[in-house]
């Protein structure tokens, strides 16, 4: 049951979604693999959006040269504050109705079923597809959704996998090189892809609107394009 | 045959236009398309795919739906090329 402080903060959503599908966020529980460029406006919106229980999954400590897009992390949190734990500091402060709960570490094949146990969508918010693999794997196995992003430069990319219903990462992105060293990345750039990423939680959830499943967004922000392609 | 490529994000940005309409050789496959691209724009061979016969960092889309290499391609066809992006 929502709360009457509940009903009047989300009020404006709510006309969207409606109190069952207010009270369907609240009693939920998302994923943020990574809570740097992508999971901190993920994280963020998330939090807005009255997201029961939000786990946050990082490894790292904010550095300095992160601030000019990872958003939840400040300047007092770098080399010293875990990712999840600043984060969970702001998000607590900013929304004191929902959960948040952390992992800092680095998920792994022998640790990511106790981990993500119990969670209802993955948001893949990560900088490497070794790791994503590792989700999409782990996602299949247990039939939960998944919302992919990835972003670089000027340009980002957003796909909704639904085991059963779409295909895996792996196989859309089977063959990808792994990047080294530094990678560009303007703060704005992340700030649409994870707010996309964001609506396509709140989406699944819902049920509202058509997430991106079997449909990848390509989005190139120098040029101001959007294209989706089908992956059927 | 004629078809349309058309590049996305780097691509974009190295080949300096979004895209081009080329006379291709009929029934050609999108994976010796992705060959006539690397002659015709050398920048996309030397900077953004990978060595030799290793054609893994692209996606390729025919007509709107991500195709794998071995696709063959038809007069008219619209081809995107596009680098997939990892970083978050």
């Amino acid at each position: 049951m929502l709360s009457e402080r509940e009903l009047e903060r989300y009020d404006r959503q709510i006309m969207i979604f409606g109190r069952e599908g207010q009270e369907k966020l609240k009693n939920s529980k998302v994923a943020v693999v990574g809570v740097g460029g992508l999971g901190s406006p993920v994280a963020y919106y998330l939090a807005a959006a009255g997201i029961g229980t939000l786990l946050l999954i990082d490894e790292q400590e904010p550095e300095l040269s992160n601030l000019n897009r990872q958003i939840l992390h400040w300047e007092e949190d770098v080399g010293k504050n875990p990712k999840p734990l600043s984060a969970k500091w702001k998000l607590g402060r900013f929304n004191s109705d929902i959960k948040i709960e952390t992992f800092v570490g680095r998920l792994t094949a022998g640790n990511i079923d106790d981990v993500l146990d119990g969670v209802d969508v993955i948001v893949d918010c990560l900088d490497n597809f070794a790791t994503r693999f590792l989700l999409d794997d782990y996602a299949h196995r247990k039939r939960i959704p998944l919302v992919h992003g990835a972003v670089e430069g000027t340009f980002g990319q957003v796909t909704t996998v639904v085991p059963g219903l779409t295909k895996s990462l792996r196989e859309v992105f089977g063959s990808v090189r792994e990047k080294s060293g530094k990678l560009p990345i303007i703060g704005a750039a992340a700030g649409v892809v994870g707010s996309i990423q964001a609506m396509e939680v709140l989406k699944l959830l819902t049920g509202i609107g058509e997430p991106l499943t079997n449909r990848l967004l390509i989005i190139d922000l120098a040029y101001n394009t959007f294209d989706v392609v089908e992956l059927r | 045959m004629k078809v349309t490529v058309r590049y996305f994000a780097r691509y974009r940005s190295l080949v300096g236009k979004s895209e081009e309409e080329l006379e291709v050789p009929d029934g050609i496959t999108v994976g010796e398309l992705v060959e006539i691209l690397k002659e015709r724009h050398p920048v996309l061979k030397n900077e953004v795919f990978a060595e030799e016969d290793d054609l893994a960092d692209v996606n390729v889309s025919r007509n709107g739906r991500y195709v794998r290499f071995d696709e063959v391609l038809r007069d008219g066809d619209i081809v995107a090329i596009f680098p997939p992006v990892s970083g978050g």
